[in-house]
Order: C-alpha cells, then structure tokens, then sequence
C-alpha cells in the first residue's frame, strides 16, 4: 500500500492532521512512504558496523513510524524536523542494544562465517541437528572456540554511533535537530508481540508463524525457505527485538 | 543428588553474551544438538528481555538424569509473572508464553524461600 494518488497532492501537514484527527490509516501509510527516503539517507550514515544497510533501514522505518504517532500538531516544526532524531535514536538503541565492547579475532569471525554451511552438511548427515562437540570435531578444535564463534557472530567493535562513516567527528543528528528519542520505558501490559508482527517483512513473519504456530524446527523452517539453520536463528531472535522494540 | 551451577551478573545487554556461554558449555557437557541448544538460549534471553528483573539476576542450572532446569529470578511480580501463570496462549498468539511453549518442555513461575519469584525452565536431554 503506497497512498492513494490525492495523498500525493497533500502536504505532510495535512496528512497528519488526517491521521491524527480521522484516523486515517492510509494516510499515515502515505507518510511513511514519503519519508523512506529520509530513514534511507540516515541509515547509510551508519553502514558498514556489522549490519546490513537494509536491516539499519528497516529499524530506522520503525523510527519514522514512530514520529509520526507521536507527532503532535500543535507543533510547529515540520514532520522531517521531528522524524529525524526518532530515526537516528532508533538506529542508536538498536546498535546500543547490540553492543558488545570486544573484537572478535579474526579466527573466530572465520569460523564463525564457516559455521552455517558446516552445521547444514552435519544435520543433513547425521539426520539431526549436531552436537557443539561434533561442530568442533569437524573443524578439528575445542567446543569451547565453537561456542565463541557462535557468539562471535552477534558481536561487533563498536565506534562511536556519533561519529561520521569513517569514524571521524561529523556533527551528530541528534545534537543538531530536536529531542532525544524517549528511553526504553518497560509496562506491565507488554506481554503480546502480536501488534508488531505486521510490521516485519513477509519473511520473518513466515519464519515466526513456522516457528511458533506450526511448531517447525530451525532446521525443517531452514530448509523450507532454503536458507542456513543459523540464519533462522538469527532471523527469529532480530525479529522478536525488533517487535518489542516496537512495542516500546 | 544433581549437579548445580550458579550464576549472577548485573541485568543488561552487554551481559547475554556471558550468560549464552556458559548455556553453551553446559549444552555442550549434555550433548544438546545445536537446535535444543538455541532453543534454550532462546527462552532464557526472550525471559531476560520481558520479565521484569532486579539490577542482578541468578539464573540456576539444574542437571537432572534427563533434562536441564533453569531458575532465573527474583523476578518482580506483574503481567509476565501473571500471563506465565495463567492458561497457555490461543493459537495465534504471540506471547512470552508462546515462544517458552514452544523452545522449552516445560516452565512456571515458583516462589523461592527468601519469598522471591523466579522463572522456572525445564528442556529435556534427548541424548541417543
């Protein structure tokens, strides 16, 4: 759904004033459709630090969404003004929240990226998903460099989310336009993901229904799609943090 | 009597790591499959993201003749303590009571001596 042809020829002003006050979805949906190309130019700000470009979009999209929620219209700032820290803010909590302050050797990142390939030729061998102790003999080391391989593949060296793409001191969004972006703030209700859910792309959604409402295994859902056991397990885990991300 | 590791870290992202670890080198003593093994982790991280927790967390691992238990806690009673005790999730649901229905064999919430809440997690050792 992109909008219909008359959002098109409506200002950001009045769409929200749409949204806000008639509840129109579509507007809304017009909206974010608009400003994609804002969350595309602020995610490219912070490619290259362990993600792809397309997942930092996409967090970043959850930014704009919620700017646009939360946009009040007695403001007189306009939307861009106001999505712009929420973008940059969501694209920080996401780096933030994945931070781990080490440097992965590069053994373990090569080990790390053989893994996928090798635990798919072990199960489709074995005819079960394999043992940490039978990952390790294949690669002729410890159990122990396995597991911190695995780990290895959630980490990355963090630079300073301020700094430019080569780590020198460009001007942060966030000290230039706006508030900061609200903190993580826990509720009692949080307990159902469900309202997120739509928000995810097709395929993680699928991926989740395999996983929680059919029963499947990473390893049935892996060769169901067609991609690395160890993929659906990264898939499943960004998607739940990105639904409760949402849902904060 | 059953062997019994103990583990407290402060609450935080920057810790999962350390506690996915020693999961790991446990699953590896018990010779889960990779699949058992991130499921567990799964439940554990997924409990540590939605319970809510005191600054420090314990988490317990309980080696049975055919399973692995984990006890994590205190938790701080509320919704999740509430929706864990409560009837499982309808199909379609996704719930914390959902994906732990799904990645482990069984769960609950118990009081503990001290008067605490804790989240009990129970995954079966399928060892050939």
């Amino acid at each position: 759904m992109t909008g219909s042809p008359v959002h098109a020829t409506l200002d950001d002003r009045e769409l929200l004033r749409r949204y806000h006050e008639g509840g129109d979805a579509s507007a809304r949906e017009a909206l974010v459709q608009r400003h994609l190309p804002l969350v595309r130019s602020l995610a490219r700000r912070y490619a290259g630090r362990g993600e792809s470009l397309e997942d930092i979009e996409q967090v970043g999209a959850i930014g704009l969404i919620k700017a646009i929620d939360r946009y009040e219209l007695s403001r007189e700032v306009a939307l861009t003004t106001y999505a712009t820290p929420n973008v940059v803010g969501e694209i920080k909590r996401h780096f933030r929240d994945k931070g781990w302050a080490i440097r992965v050797p590069r053994a373990l990142q090569e080990l790390n990226g053989k893994m996928g390939p090798t635990i798919e030729r072990l199960t489709a061998r074995l005819g079960r998903s394999p043992s940490i102790a039978e990952i390790a003999k294949e690669f002729q080391t410890t159990p122990e460099q396995v597991l911190e391989a695995m780990e290895a593949g959630s980490a990355y060296a963090p630079q300073s989310l301020s700094a430019g793409p080569d780590g020198d001191s460009e001007l942060d969004p966030m000290e230039t336009i706006g508030a900061v972006d609200e903190e993580f703030a826990r509720t009692d209700e949080r307990t159902s993901l469900e309202p997120a859910l739509e928000l995810l792309p097709e395929r993680e959604q699928l991926i989740l229904k395999l996983r929680f409402e059919e029963g499947l295994t990473q390893t049935q859902i892996a060769e169901k799609i067609g991609i690395s056991q160890m993929h659906v397990s990264r898939l499943i885990r960004r998607s739940l943090e990105r639904m409760r991300a949402q849902l904060s | 009597m059953s062997d019994r590791i103990e583990l407290t870290t402060p609450v935080g992202r920057a810790w999962d790591p350390v506690i996915r670890l020693v999961l790991g080198g446990i699953g590896d003593r018990l010779d889960l499959g990779f699949d058992e093994l991130d499921d567990l982790q799964l439940a554990v991280e997924r409990l540590l993201a939605e319970a809510r927790l005191e600054d420090r967390v314990t988490l317990s691992f309980e080696i049975l003749e055919r399973s692995v238990r984990v006890r994590i806690g205190p938790i701080l009673t509320g919704a999740v303590a509430e929706a864990l005790q409560g009837p499982p999730s309808k199909p379609g649901e996704l719930t914390l009571g959902r994906i732990l229905q799904t990645v482990v064999d069984s769960y609950g919430v118990e009081k503990v001596e001290d008067g605490h809440m804790v989240v009990r997690l129970e995954k079966a050792v399928r060892r050939g």
